[in-house]
């Protein structure tokens, strides 16, 4: 699929999803990273409870997109290689579910950085100066979602960011490493015989 | 007069100050100890008076509350109850008015932030900087 395809599908799928209020949407998240905050003691806690919510999103995410592709008419085919994954995520997924793109650098055959330079996620935000926050990664929920996503079409991946505007850095970076392509397989019971 | 020289901004909140800033005619050097605490004291002391100005308007802007030998003050009351005042030596209205709308919004964007909580001392080293810079801008 063509790099201004790609681009072109996103931003017509984004205008056919329901919207919801930007600043809402950012303080409610807002409201449950400082929940987590309250619950766990640790930076790292409070991070993976964020890519495993992340994660059961990413799960549904998928179908959703195939779906209103297809309702939309458009043809998303197999990609063929993990580039092409990595266009589609960055130029169609992202921008049909929150409406802005990211950029993709191939690092390898198997791994690329995703550049978010306008994060809805974290509008208002500024993480206080003490040093326990630096390692707080407060959007790891797309890390999860990438993950989630990418596991229901077989493609085992690690998501970890990088690179985060909110601890000082100039864009968001988000690094995904394939890990494996998983094989379509029903449990041992049902082996055919 | 070293009054009107020095400008002393509190934020009270419903307990104590939560943020306190002292702006200085550019050129001129802090004042005294003594000089400080009398600000202090005279800002401290206009507090019922505000209680009392925000009953008879209902602008936010509360204008001059108090006057006590050449210096006044003026306080600007947020939706929330928060309390922004200034002592100053004699400024024109429409500059303080303009300073606290703007310092106004700068708060309004630091309580949509998630890890700050209504209330509480704002530490925020950028909301400090930005004050300063309002400061700057709109009383000299």
């Amino acid at each position: 699929m063509s790099k201004s395809n790609a681009a072109a599908n996103g931003h017509s799928l984004w205008q056919k999803m329901p919207k919801a209020n930007a600043e809402l949407f950012a303080l409610t998240y807002g409201t449950l990273v400082t929940e987590l905050v309250r619950d766990y003691e640790s930076t790292e806690d409070i991070n993976e409870q964020l890519e495993k919510m992340g994660y059961s999103i990413g799960v549904r995410c998928v179908d959703e997109f195939l779906a209103k592709a297809d309702q939309a008419g458009m043809v998303i085919p197999p990609c063929r290689a993990f580039g092409e994954t990595a266009e589609v995520l960055a130029k169609t997924g992202l921008r049909m579910f929150l409406g802005v793109s990211a950029e993709v650098q191939m690092l390898s055959d198997s791994s690329f950085s995703l550049l978010i330079y306008e994060n809805p996620l974290s509008l208002f935000v500024e993480l206080p100066s003490d040093p326990k926050w630096k390692n707080l990664k407060y959007s790891n929920l797309y890390c999860g979602i990438l993950r989630g996503s990418l596991e229901q079409v077989n493609l085992r991946v690690e998501c970890k960011f990088v690179k985060d505007v909110l601890q000082g850095d100039d864009v968001n970076e988000i690094r995904v490493e394939l890990k494996e392509v998983l094989v379509d397989g029903a449990g041992e019971e049902y082996q055919e015989e | 007069m070293s009054s009107s020289q020095v400008l002393l901004f509190v934020i009270v909140g419903k307990n104590e100050p939560l943020y306190e800033a002292e702006f200085h005619k550019s050129g001129t050097t802090g004042s005294s100890d003594s000089v400080t605490r009398q600000n202090y004291f005279v800002l401290h002391s206009a507090l019922d008076l505000v209680e009392k100005a925000a009953w008879t308007t209902n602008q936010m802007y509360l204008k001059v509350i108090d006057k006590v030998n050449q210096q006044q003050v003026s306080t600007y009351l947020t939706a929330g109850n928060i309390k922004f005042m200034l002592l100053h030596g004699g400024r024109s209205e429409d500059s303080i008015k303009n300073f606290f709308n703007d310092v106004y919004e700068l708060y309004v964007k630091l309580s949509m932030n998630p890890f700050y909580k209504y209330d509480t001392p704002i530490t925020a080293k950028s909301f400090d900087t930005r004050v300063r810079a309002v400061a700057r801008r709109y009383l000299g």
